[in-house]
């Protein structure tokens, strides 16, 4: 620990040889810069590309189709041996596997790549300057540069560039709501106030805003030597949970490979005790891999997740990782900050109270007028006093900007009334032009108010109006009288009750209160020439008259109650977790809807019931604001006890690290969190949740590289949208897996009843490829377009031990039922073809070791014909290209049929998806290109088809059709039935 | 229990369906000629005896063992040229397509075992084998509808020269046209495709020696013989290596 901030002016000089005028040299900084290394936070560890991209070669099936290219090695090895006379058939066919692994691999690599990226190039885009003094004069230097030893300058509205021990400050304030969590501006000096580094005020810390004033100071610490880079890198201590999609889709992976694995075996111990050859058995055992594994599968979940990525861009979301698309909609708990994200972020007019009245202002984001009545001439004493006493000022040059969004230059509250005043009296600069200000004492913290004298814009009126405003008690202490209806009267108690009141009501809706009141000083006391004196306050301070109350809040967004209740139906439950006072948070949550109209928390029963908070009953309380005091002194149990008691919750004063603590407290409810921050002290949080969400406006680097997901307008709404999309994705994908599962019965179909039957082989294993890596790769993509089916935002978030991505009854009716129809379709093709080429399909059975002998060349039919051995394998070929096209046909209404899984295609309407269109003709297109075009090489084994073998499957698509919209009428008729309960997916 | 049901029934249906379609599908074909013949327009060549896995005769010419499989195989082949057995078909007219369409009954024509002269096993019952002069008979697939132009003939050539002189029965090696066009099995039961039987003379010099053998239908010009991919069309080579 350094102890810098004991240390005076000249001792940090000698210790850090350098100079408080001049700076340090260029050459010394150069060779500081060169030990130390650039003042930036070391971005944590990124995993070499080269391993990701052999992590995506071996992942997932990649393994299966390995072992299916080293088996076919292995019998092109034994073939070449024993001189058989086409070895080269499994040397490809290996060739082809692993080009298929590498090159899913690569793709799938790229796709991560490029979604990285798209974040490599967002954390760039705002680079960072600092003003340093070197070699005695003034530089402006991008902050990476910065070196120990550095002085530098810094005033409101920059960002600390590094550690700094302050030397000269000027009203100079810093936000450290992004290490600490404090919301208010903490003044900094130069003098050494607390043992503790972190406590003292000399010291401005890295990552951190200078709000107001300005400082000069040393630089200490760089980069990773901050105390934010440390913690930054505390962060990454926390492990990276695995992402429930990537659990689902590995479930699945599991799933597949034991069912192929399964019947590989079985069908090699089987071809085995049939005195099939080992070789052929093993041959044998490639094809079934080969078929049970859907190779395009991963590549199309990948696209269809980074196409959701796009969309969620498009509506602000910015996804880091590809796979935490789907965690936002899995989602059931949300913990939000307050500031900046449910709220806009900036101080706002909300209330008024004059004429013994409670007026509402707007808070929308856009205002452009003020609805309440402004006819009373009190207001018009009170607009007065707004405008003048007021030394907030727009920043010149933004006449063409809406006037909310106008940068002003002033502290948060004095902007409030300065924009509301434009809002309502247009141009406030030139009213204040015209009301001259002769005298003003500023606020500060003794006195509590702020006040200024002004000569009036009536030229008939010489008075001096003297205006003043402040905390609301210290105000009607100054007053004598008050103003109703722009009249004067007595302050008696009644009125002073009255006050009181609205002082009270408006105070508990956790908005800050001023009061604001005037005095036109007497002529004759006061004339044109008399000399204001605001130190000896040779004016008057008392027996002013009290004009009115504003009331002020940092409002939500406007778009954010919906959000909420949308969230609320949804099942999703927002907590909201703060640094603010109880008061306020609660009062936001309750103007947004995350403790609701009629919800109560502990402290409001005992309040309506007027008994001690301790005898109420705590479980009829559905709300609860817990304050961070308390959280402090809670066991874990007693946090598990209020998370699972209240379904609405706000945390307020809560520091970030106690956001740790309630994100580890949700997981441990089984549930699936999604957390918002932007400090750097967030950065556990944000790692430790399922899906850390980090600011994109308000978030620091470090937050940004601790979260999954980027809010780029900082907006709550903008997660809503973002767990809508995650939802629709993952019934997509069901559909895109489901699309995908069923042609593999399809293919494995061929190659069992080729071992059992011993056909003529019904479909190659290059065909099959052909299929998986072809005509389905479009189609399954598509089905990432399909609208929901109904309103997503209606049920509950799927729970993740139960609602599987590929749960029993999918895989079920994939294979079992729909795959099997496909099945029989293809298979009355492949008889059709060779019965209308002269093999009945009695004569088939069981001619597998002469069909495909090759010294039989004179093989006959069931006609008395005889076939050479290259005219069986044409008419083979043939075959596979007639099953591989009964197969494509039947695909396109298996593609027509997962659009929905409970609603009617009518429901959903079969033009309104026109991607799916697009997979159709693409299927058909390729199946068209690969049996016409490429039916002459050899190599690919597809011959040019007879037009109407194309039709043979087609009753049987239709009746696969058919089918599942009975199912789907059973289970929308009868719901929660045996039918529902096996047949819904 | 009711999922077992539903699969029962539903497995059930499917079978159903399969057998229906199947069905259907059988009823528009003929059982008399295939639908469609586009994919063997041309056909292959295939002889007699079949040594086991590749087309390589191995034999010793004075150990009849050695030879007895291929013996046996062509006297079993030949059963079906028997006289007695062809007292049902008819003398056709020699060199002219015997063309059968208008009639319902299609008549099968002779072919004279005598035509193959010393390979029909009549005179010598092992085939040459035990003489060093093997007899291999070459056949032409059937292929219904097929009707040769020209003068077709099987004209065998050894790869290296000198090592054998070929005799060609009947002469020439000449297939005759009477024999075509094959109208299929169910109209032509008793149709005898033409031999040509092609006998190696092999030189004594030559013994132990392996004498690889190309035979191809020559003559006719919509009878290939010359395909890439497919060895056995219009053409079959085998190998011969006889020690004594």
């Amino acid at each position: 620990i350094q102890d810098d901030h004991k240390l005076s002016a000249s001792e940090l000089e000698e210790k850090y040889g350098t100079s408080i005028d001049k700076g340090l040299s260029s050459a010394r900084a150069a060779e500081i810069l060169a030990r130390d290394g650039p003042n930036s936070l070391t971005p944590p560890k990124a995993t070499p590309e080269i391993v990701k991209l052999l992590k995506q070669m071996v992942g997932g099936f990649s393994i299966l189709l390995w072992i299916g290219a080293v088996f076919s090695w292995i019998s092109f090895g034994i073939q070449l041996a024993q001189g058989a006379e086409s070895p080269f058939d499994n040397l490809y066919l290996g060739v082809v596997l692993a080009l298929v692994v590498i090159l899913t691999g690569i793709f799938a690599y790229y796709q991560e790549a490029k979604s990285t990226n798209i974040m490599a190039s967002f954390s760039k885009m705002i680079p960072q300057h600092a003003l340093v003094i070197r070699d005695a004069e003034k530089k402006e230097l991008p902050a990476d540069q910065l070196v120990v030893g550095d002085i530098v300058e810094i005033k409101g509205g920059d960002r600390i560039p590094a550690d700094i021990r302050l030397i000269f400050t000027q009203g100079c304030k810093v936000d450290n709501s992004s290490l600490t969590g404090e919301s208010e501006p903490q003044s900094r000096s130069c003098d050494f106030t607390h043992e503790n580094p972190l406590e003292t005020r000399n010291i401005a810390f890295y990552s951190t805003t200078c709000v107001e004033g300005t400082a000069t100071g040393i630089v200490i610490n760089t980069g990773d030597r901050t105390v934010i880079g440390r913690i930054a890198s505390l962060a990454s201590g926390v492990g990276n949970e695995k992402t429930p999609i990537a659990i689902e889709i590995e479930h699945f992976v599991y799933l597949v490979a034991g069912v192929a694995i399964s019947i590989g075996v079985l069908f090699f111990i089987i071809s085995v005790s049939m005195r099939y050859k080992i070789l052929d058995s093993l041959i044998f055992l490639i094809g079934i891999i080969v078929a049970n594994v859907p190779e395009g599968l991963l590549a199309t979940v990948t696209v269809s997740l980074s196409l959701t990525a796009k969309r969620m861009a498009k509506k602000n979301c910015l996804v880091k990782n590809l796979e935490a698309v789907e965690t936002l909609g899995s989602t059931s708990i949300i913990c939000s900050d307050k500031t900046g994200t449910l709220t806009q972020n900036r101080m706002t007019v909300a209330h008024l109270w004059f004429d013994n009245q409670i007026y509402s202002a707007d808070t929308s984001e856009d205002q452009t007028t003020q609805p309440f009545d402004q006819s009373s001439p009190s207001w018009t004493a009170l607009s007065k006093i707004v405008t003048l006493c007021n030394r907030a000022e727009f920043r010149p040059g933004q006449e063409n900007l809406p006037i909310m969004k106008r940068v002003v230059v002033g502290d948060a509250s004095e902007t409030a009334l300065l924009k509301f005043a434009e809002v309502i009296l247009g141009d406030v600069m030139s009213i204040r032009a015209r009301n001259k200000k002769v005298a003003e004492i500023p606020f500060n913290s003794t006195n509590k108010f702020q006040l200024s004298i002004h000569e009036t814009d009536d030229p008939n009126d010489k008075r001096f109006l003297l205006v003043m405003k402040g905390a609301p008690e210290r105000i009607l202490e100054r007053c004598s009288t008050i103003m109703i209806n722009g009249k004067e009267e007595p302050l008696d108690s009644e009125k002073a009750e009255a006050f009181q009141t609205a002082y009270m009501e408006l105070g508990g809706m956790g908005e800050r209160v001023l009061g604001f009141c005037h005095l036109y000083l007497p002529e004759n006391e006061f004339p044109d020439t008399y000399p204001f004196d605001t130190d000896s306050m040779n004016f008057p301070t008392s027996n002013l008259c009290f004009v009115g109350l504003l009331s002020m809040i940092d409002p939500p967004r406007s778009t954010v109650p919906d959000a909420v209740s949308k969230c609320r139906s949804a099942g999703i439950k927002v907590i909201m977790v703060t640094g603010d006072h109880p008061i306020t948070a609660k009062a936001i949550a309750k103007s947004v809807g995350i403790i609701s109209a009629t919800s109560e928390t502990v402290e409001d029963i005992a309040k309506r019931l007027n008994v001690p908070v301790e005898q109420v009953n705590r479980r009829e309380a559905t709300a609860a604001v817990v304050n961070g005091m308390e959280l402090k002194d809670m066991s874990l149990q007693q946090l598990d006890e209020i998370l699972c008691n209240h379904s609405e919750i706000v945390f307020a004063r809560t520091s970030p690290q106690q956001k740790l603590i309630i994100v580890e407290g949700c997981q441990r409810q089984g549930a699936v969190v999604a957390v918002t921050g932007d400090g750097v002290n967030d950065s556990p949080a944000l790692k430790k949740a399922d899906i850390g969400i980090a600011m994109g406006i308000a978030g620091s680097d470090a937050a940004k590289n601790a979260a999954d997901m980027v809010l780029l307008d900082d907006n709550f709404a903008s997660i809503v949208t973002g767990v809508e999309e995650g939802r629709l994705i993952f019934d997509n994908l069901k559909k895109t897996i489901a699309y995908t599962l069923t042609k593999n019965i399809a293919e494995l179909c061929p190659f069992l009843i080729y071992i059992i039957a011993s056909i003529p082989m019904p479909i190659g294993t290059i065909t099959i490829l052909f299929i998986d890596l072809g005509t389905d790769i479009i189609p399954s993509v598509a089905l990432a377009y399909e609208k929901a089916e109904s309103d997503i935002m209606n049920r509950r978030p799927r729970n993740k031990r139960k609602d599987r991505l590929v749960n029993e009854q999918l895989a079920v009716y994939s294979y079992l039922q729909i795959g099997i129809m496909q099945s029989v379709g293809a298979f009355v093709t492949y008889f059709t073809v060779y019965a209308e080429q002269g093999f009945l399909p009695s004569t088939l059975l069981g001619v597998r070791v002469n069909w495909e002998n090759n010294a039989i060349n004179d093989f006959e039919d069931s006609y008395g014909q005889e076939w050479t051995k290259y005219q069986r394998t044409y008419l083979q070929w043939t075959g596979y290209t007639a099953f591989f096209v009964s197969i494509t046909i039947q695909q396109v209404a298996d593609l027509i049929i997962r659009k929905t899984r409970r609603n009617s295609i009518f429901q959903q309407g079969l033009f309104r998806n026109k991607v799916i269109w697009v997979g159709i003709f693409s299927q058909i297109g390729i199946a068209l290109i690969l049996t016409y075009g490429l039916g002459h090489v050899t190599a690919l084994n597809f011959t040019p088809l007879r037009f109407q073998y194309w039709f043979v499957a087609v009753p049987f698509a239709i009746l696969i059709w058919v089918y599942d919209e009975v199912r789907k009428l059973f289970i929308r008729r009868y719901p929660g039935s045996w039918w529902d309960k096996n047949m819904y997916y | 229990g009711l999922i077992l049901l539903f699969y029962l029934v539903f497995y059930g249906f499917l079978a159903a369906l399969f057998t229906f379609t199947m069905w259907v599908m059988l009823q528009t074909l003929s059982s008399d000629i295939p639908k469609y013949r586009d994919r063997i327009s041309s056909p292959g060549l295939m002889i007699s005896p079949k040594p086991d896995n590749a087309l390589e005769f191995y034999f010793n010419k004075s150990d009849a063992q050695s030879y007895a499989e291929y013996v046996s195989t062509l006297r079993k082949f030949l059963e079906s040229y028997d006289d007695l057995k062809q007292s049902q078909n008819i003398n056709c007219t020699p060199g002219r397509i015997f063309d059968q369409n208008d009639v319902a009954v299609k008549k099968a024509c002779r072919f004279n075992l005598s035509d193959l002269g010393q390979c029909s096993g009549k005179e010598d019952k092992t085939f040459g084998y035990s003489k060093g002069t093997p007899c291999v008979l070459v056949k032409v697939n059937r292929i219904i509808g097929l009707k040769p132009e020209g003068e077709p003939r099987i004209h065998c050539m050894s790869k290296e020269e000198g090592m054998v002189e070929i005799n060609y029965f009947p002469p020439e090696g000449l297939i005759d046209l009477m024999y075509f066009p094959y109208y299929g099995k169910s109209l032509h039961a008793h149709y005898l495709q033409p031999l040509v039987a092609v006998q190696l003379a092999i030189n004594s010099n030559s013994t132990k020696e392996e004498i690889a053998i190309e035979c191809k239908i020559l003559g006719s010009p919509n009878l290939k013989n010359e395909d890439d991919r497919d060895k056995f069309l219009g053409r079959i080579a085998f190998k011969v290596q006889m020690t004594e």
